[in-house]
């Protein structure tokens, strides 16, 4: 279900953000914006519209050019190198690229996640066994990452972001690669995590058809500047950017 | 528990990933430890027979005629002048022959045809056990040579200096060896943690990206190095001992290793040339690791 914006504390805030690639590329300028906890959020925009640098910016893979970023009231730019990290096993993301290792298994690849939490092994197996379930990939447990098809290899990636039960999901994204069936699966991940876990999702995509039936917030990201989509009702946008 | 048992297992890992590297690091280390830990030990047993040779020196002067009970008070006298002296024996010809005699046991029947006269009497001077400036025993010789009757001087100061000499070269050999070691150790064992860190790159980034903090990543790394350290310096050690014991076995009996009771080290030098190894080579571990890993 949406959040009530006007009660809830943001888990993520973004205050007057603006990021400048050298030598003057504008990726993002002047974007504020809240992402409550437990909200499910798509953004969306045509390639190069900005959505990959903000989900790099949230998760401190980037840094701003100007403003503020907050994440659980914390200021990134105050973080200390561990705290970035200890911030890190908290957020699950799931990259464009996939950034799996191909020459390790399936297993491993998700496992990473939970052994940099020192996650025990009993738990890791019974965690990456229920994921690759939920994502249909259960076959594919002790395949290498390299012989997958790039489909698979994106629900490996999510299923890698999803294993420690994140507070904040960011998919930059999900479903490129993906068949309605599996893009199916991946939604149904989602919507797991949401409601078992209380995580909060970013969705960055240019796919209308994951929010086409959505209840969500939608947000547009266009040369770099944020709004409504502007096929969303009002009541969805945050009284913050308004 | 769960951290350490991560620790180990990717320090396993590493090892399993780079295991050629791995082996040509080990025996480097191996041979640096075993070359370093050989020329040492031989300067410690150098060390140790230079001690105890210059606690038994003494000097002998030889005289052309017998020295009666009468005049040893004098000669004593005059011996002590130039310096107080651990004691003074006065040998005759009977002694030194009766000596001589016990000396060659069974062969003794070597000396029936020669009469009991053929050995010069002596003067046997032994200094005082802090005496081991070769200059002043030099010159204690020389000052023997004007007793009264003095045919000659045995000082045995020649040999001592010629030992002296070979045991300051192999000082210098022993520095050397021990430079090399350091070098050796802290530069093979950076380069093969490189090449951990370059082969692992890829998965090192997605580490950082997962979260994994500074201690996830670098402690394995420094694990290896220090388990390197230690196993090639034990290696090395056996290696040495066993070397030891096969010579000390071929040459036993009356020869150069009995004459100078050649020894291994003890369990303390071996801990810490073992120590020395560890650190050396965590030492590189770590070198390697500020240079390579950016967290």
């Amino acid at each position: 279900m949406p959040r009530d914006a006007s009660t809830d504390k943001p888990l993520v805030e973004l205050v007057n953000v603006t990021k400048i690639y050298p030598p003057d590329i504008i990726a993002l300028e002047d974007v504020s914006l809240r992402i409550y906890k437990g909200e499910i959020l798509f953004l969306t925009g045509m390639s190069g519209a900005g959505k990959t640098t903000l989900i790099k910016l949230i998760c401190c893979l980037e840094n701003p050019t100007r403003g503020v970023i907050e994440v659980a009231g914390r200021d990134l730019s105050r973080i200390s190198p561990a705290g970035v990290q200890r911030m890190r096993q908290k957020i699950g993301v799931a990259y464009q690229e996939f950034r799996l290792l191909e020459k390790q298994t399936v297993l491993q690849n998700i496992a990473m996640a939970m052994e940099v939490t020192y996650a025990s092994t009993k738990a890791i197996h019974a965690r990456v066994d229920e994921l690759l379930a939920l994502l249909n990939l259960s076959d594919k447990r002790d395949k290498l990452a390299g012989e997958l098809s790039r489909g698979e290899q994106q629900r490996v990636a999510l299923a890698r972001a999803a294993a420690n039960g994140p507070s904040l999901l960011l998919a930059d994204e999900p479903t490129g690669n993906l068949d309605p069936v599996a893009t199916e699966l991946v939604i149904n991940l989602f919507r797991h995590l949401n409601e078992k876990n209380g995580s909060t999702i970013v969705v960055a995509t240019h796919d209308p058809s994951i929010y086409a039936e959505t209840e969500h917030r939608v947000m547009m990201l266009s040369n770099g500047q944020l709004s409504a989509h502007p096929n969303r009702a009002p009541r969805q946008i945050d009284l913050f950017e308004a | 528990m769960q951290f350490l048992a991560y620790i180990l297992r990717q320090t396993g890992k590493n090892l399993r990933q780079t295991w050629g590297t791995q082996v040509m690091t080990l025996l480097t280390v191996t041979l640096s430890v075993l070359i370093f830990a050989f020329f040492f030990l031989i300067y410690t047993n150098m060390i140790r027979a230079s001690q105890r040779l210059g606690d038994d020196v003494r000097l002998i002067v030889y005289l052309d005629q017998e020295v009666t009970a009468q005049m040893r008070p004098g000669i004593e006298k005059k011996i002590r002048e130039f310096g107080p002296v651990e004691k003074i024996v006065f040998v005759s010809r009977a002694e030194a022959f009766s000596r001589l005699s016990a000396q060659l046991d069974k062969e003794k029947d070597v000396l029936a045809d020669l009469g009991p006269d053929f050995l010069p009497p002596s003067i046997e001077v032994y200094p005082l056990k802090n005496l081991h400036d070769l200059t002043k025993i030099s010159q204690f010789s020389d000052f023997l040579l004007t007793l009264p009757h003095a045919a000659k001087v045995q000082s045995g100061s020649d040999w001592l200096r010629r030992f002296g000499y070979f045991t300051n070269l192999l000082r210098v050999v022993v520095l050397l060896s021990g430079g090399l070691l350091i070098i050796t150790m802290t530069f093979i064992i950076s380069y093969t943690l490189r090449l951990t860190v370059l082969s692992r790159q890829g998965e090192l980034e997605i580490l950082r990206l997962l979260g994994a903090t500074s201690a996830y990543i670098r402690l394995p790394l420094l694990l290896e190095g220090m388990m390197q350290g230690f196993l090639g310096s034990s290696l090395g050690l056996t290696a040495l001992y066993f070397l030891y014991q096969y010579i000390a076995s071929r040459f036993s009996g009356p020869g150069f290793l009995r004459l100078f009771d050649f020894a291994f080290f003890p369990v303390e030098l071996t801990g810490a040339i073992l120590l020395a190894g560890v650190v050396l080579c965590t030492a590189g571990s770590l070198f390697s690791i500020r240079r390579f890993i950016r967290i």
